[in-house]
């Protein structure tokens, strides 16, 4: 699997270079207009801690398009894949540039989870927070003919009978898929040590769903469209404040309106390795304010149907703190929990 | 059906001018990054994503679609000349190709892996059209109870792979079930035997185990052996022509496997690595002569090349169908889908007949363009092996330890390399057979994964392997394949006896 990624980033890196080399005598002229004290000396590099096509890297790839069509940032910014262990490779990779501000990457919830779960040396914490950008949500499938029609009739069922309700999800327990479902659950009263969740990583999670093998599919909004629109599976509830926009996506129910007062946020945002200088790390969040109010980046947020949600360094380190808060408790009563 | 009119706009769209164009652009690059040692179809498709980019959707995926197969038809090539597999579908394809090739028949291996890779991909296309739209309901149909059985069944070919000793073949394998438990854990999410290494957390990549143990340890015995003139044959290529006896003897093989490896291509997950071993024992089992495999048998040869090409049309049934893609290389022609904005899925083929019939359509060109592009370039090809022997030997070594470093640009996966090269030698001085070791690698992690959960869904019962009838099926075929020959042995020599 990992194999072609880098030969892909390898390819695009080429053509990217190709079509870069003949815009760098402008690149002089423009550093005057920047306010602060530090601009990039170079080329920068964003790290997607996975393989090409899945969020991280989607979002590093479209950042780092806009960042540099825009002129937002005149130095080259490419996308290195470097996947394994759910993102602890690439961690450990940015972890050893400590105070260089030219290699950054892209996280979501797995960086709170994944230490937690005691899969990776290094979380959060370990890194600079530069700023979060976009807000994604979770989405639980049953299949159409099930029969459950909202999550409380599939959470009273599973308070009854707890063993005869299967849940699947493409990563391992104390990983996204398995605990946004969770934190769902528990707000609404299950027990959560109870229920039955196996992982599939080869792709056959929906498969599992559509044959029979298993109840319920926890997964991404956006991968559950096409199968609703073709009538396969029914989507019980999604796990954003309110009503996503778009064809099908409109017609989500939320889990709040059923009265489950409880949301998980698939964020997405970016880190610079520790000890960075604090103007480049001012930079870096005027860049990201500027990108996220952007034009071309709110186009980008429609294609894919990801929301809005940006926060600068200060908000952004408050907000990871009370996650891994909230998830660090959700795996102590799981026993999952590594400390 | 509504489909007729799908599939004539399929051939008018497969057809065209363009179609034609992008289909030979496809497969000629496909077959050629295949046939390097190393480097296989996800290589293949990767470097030709952003090729892509700015395409017309239909002329695109025409094209990457013909790089998929035609890497999968060009792979043969490195397994026979060099015991160098670069997909773990072509791992069968070694085990009497590469022999073939030592015995200075290399020209006539490669001849027939090539008729075999062209009938198994036409004869699965023939299907993948007439089938398709019904085949999906079967593609879903595995449950998680049925690939533990399925993963079973092809283990009963440790019994078929191992020359000699029987333990020594066991070993052989259950360290290859040691070495794949490597890696996080799917169902726990505890680490296994990681030691703390973070490049250790995904476990070790299929083609470090496989050009280490085949790939560097035959290197190592060709340094070891360079005197012995028993080898000299291997310079030789010999004809291409097959005579009417090879022909009549590929036939069955040809024939069966078609059909075989299409169904099992169309399993998510099983794919063409599970086809091709199931291809290699049933056609042993059937044989007259089993003790002639692995020694360089044409149909220890043609059943494997035919399954894993049929295979790979078979695999575009979850893919087009349902957007499920059923193994890593069709999961970066998924990816390939996504860039161009095409969403495969269940209504690809009412949303966008042109792309899903095109698409197989032009696979019957493909497979032609593959033959005619294959045969007459086979002397060439195989002059491969005229190259002095420390300069081959050299080179096998550089493509091997640059199809492991493109893996993940990790020097670590190198050093792996040279571990596996010397343990995969010293298991040949010592007559430890290395299939065993690499079957057991490839298949168990998903016995493993599919085990356990299915012992989630029914509470730690056992009964659900049984219950379910596809597993059930599976199971007693994975007992005869493993009785029939021990009551055939029986037989023997109870007939033996009396007389």
């Amino acid at each position: 699997m990992r194999r072609h990624l880098f030969l892909t980033v390898l390819a695009i890196f080429l053509l990217f270079l190709g079509a870069c080399s003949s815009g760098s005598d402008k690149e002089t002229a423009g550093k005057k207009e920047s306010t602060g004290d530090w601009k990039p000396e170079g080329p920068i590099e964003i790290v997607a801690p996975a393989g090409a096509g899945g969020g991280w890297d989607t979002t590093a790839r479209m950042t780092a398009q806009v960042l540099n069509e825009e002129g937002m940032i005149k130095e080259n910014i490419g996308v290195v894949n470097k996947s394994g262990g759910g993102g602890a490779v690439g961690w450990a990779y940015v972890a050893g540039f400590e105070g260089n501000p030219h290699k950054l990457f892209v996280s979501s919830p797995p960086i709170v989870l994944i230490p937690l779960n005691g899969q990776s040396e290094y979380g959060h914490e370990d890194f600079t927070p530069l700023s979060n950008l976009i807000a994604d949500y979770a989405a639980f499938a049953v299949r159409e003919d099930a029969k459950w029609d909202n999550l409380n009739e599939l959470f009273e069922d599973m308070k009854k009978d707890p063993e005869s309700i299967t849940v699947v999800g493409a990563s391992a327990p104390g990983s996204m898929d398995h605990i946004q479902f969770v934190q769902i659950a528990k707000a609404a009263g299950v027990d959560i040590k109870k229920i039955k969740y196996v992982s599939d990583q080869e792709g056959g999670a929906l498969t599992q769903l559509l044959n029979g093998s298993v109840d319920v599919y926890s997964t991404g909004v956006a991968e559950t469209v096409e199968q609703v629109k073709a009538g396969k599976i029914k989507v019980l509830g999604v796990t954003s404040e309110e009503r996503l926009e778009g064809e099908v996506l409109e017609d989500f129910p939320t889990a709040i309106e059923q009265g489950i007062d409880e949301t998980f946020i698939n964020w997405r945002g970016f880190f610079g390795p520790a000890d960075m200088d604090p103007a480049a790390v001012d930079f870096y969040e005027k860049k990201f304010k500027e990108l996220s109010d952007s034009d071309a980046f709110a186009e980008i947020r429609d294609q894919f149907g990801w929301d809005e949600m940006y926060l600068n360094n200060e908000e952004y380190k408050q907000f990871l703190n009370e996650q891994k808060k909230d998830i660090k408790s959700l795996l102590d009563e799981l026993g999952i929990s590594a400390n | 059906m509504g489909s007729i009119d799908g599939i004539v706009t399929g051939f008018q769209t497969a057809f065209s001018m363009e179609g034609i164009l992008f289909v030979m652009i496809g497969v000629l690059v496909g077959t050629f990054i295949g046939m390097l040692p190393g480097l296989g179809p996800i290589s293949a498709i990767a470097v030709m994503i952003p090729v892509t980019f700015g395409m017309d959707p239909t002329s695109a995926l025409i094209m990457m679609a013909g790089v998929y197969y035609g890497a999968v038809f060009g792979g043969s090539t490195s397994s026979i000349l060099l015991n160098a597999p670069g997909i773990s579908g072509t791992v069968a394809t070694a085990f009497d190709g590469y022999p073939m090739a030592q015995q200075g028949k290399a020209g006539k291996a490669l001849a027939i892996a090539a008729i075999a890779s062209f009938t198994g991909g036409t004869v699965s296309v023939i299907m993948l059209m007439l089938l398709a739209p019904a085949l999906s309901s079967i593609a879903v149909s595995f449950g998680p109870p049925a690939y533990f059985a399925l993963m079973v069944l092809g283990l009963t070919a440790i019994s078929s792979l191992s020359e000699g000793s029987t333990i020594k073949a066991l070993i052989s394998a259950v360290v290859g079930f040691m070495v794949v438990t490597i890696g996080i854990d799917a169902q726990t999410g505890t680490q296994r035997f990681t030691f703390g290494n973070p490049n250790l957390l995904e476990g070790l990549d299929f083609l470090v185990i496989a050009l280490g143990l085949f790939a560097l340890a035959e290197v190592c015995t060709l340094v070891l052996n360079r005197k012995d003139t028993s080898v000299k044959n291997a310079h030789k290529i010999g004809s291409i022509k097959l005579s009417k006896k090879d022909l009549h003897e590929m036939k069955g093989p040809i024939t069966r496997q078609s059909l075989l490896g299409f169904i099992l291509g169309v399993l998510p997950g099983a794919g063409a690595t599970i086809a091709s071993f199931i291809a290699y024992i049933s056609e042993k089992r059937l044989s007259k002569n089993p003790e002639e495999f692995g020694k360089g048998s044409i149909k220890g040869l043609a059943a494997p090349e035919t399954a894993n090409n049929a295979a790979t049309s078979g695999a575009f049934v979850p893919l087009l169908s349902l957007g499920i893609p059923g193994s890593g290389t069709t999961a970066v022609l998924l990816g390939a889908f996504l860039v161009l904005g095409v969403q495969p899925g269940p209504l690809l083929m009412t949303d966008r007949p042109e792309i899903f019939w095109g698409i197989i359509a032009s696979m019957y060109i493909g497979n032609i363009f593959l033959l005619i592009l294959n045969l007459p370039l086979i002397p060439y090809i195989a002059k491969i092996l005229k190259i002095p022997r420390p300069l081959l030997i050299s080179l096998v070594i550089m493509f091997s330890m640059i199809g492991v470093y493109a893996i993940s640009f990790n020097t670590f996966d190198l050093y792996m390399l040279l571990l596996f090269g010397v343990i995969g030698f010293l298991m040949r001085l010592f007559s430890f057979p290395a299939p065993p070791f690499i079957l057991a690698f490839i298949l168990g992690g998903m016995l493993e994964q599919s085990f356990r959960q299915s012992l989630t869904i029914s509470n730690g019962s056992l009964s659900i392997f049984i219950t379910n009838p596809i597993s059930l099926m599976l199971l007693l075929l994975a007992l005869l394949s493993f009785i029939i020959p021990l009551l055939r042995q029986l037989w023997l020599r109870k007939a033996r006896k009396t007389n």
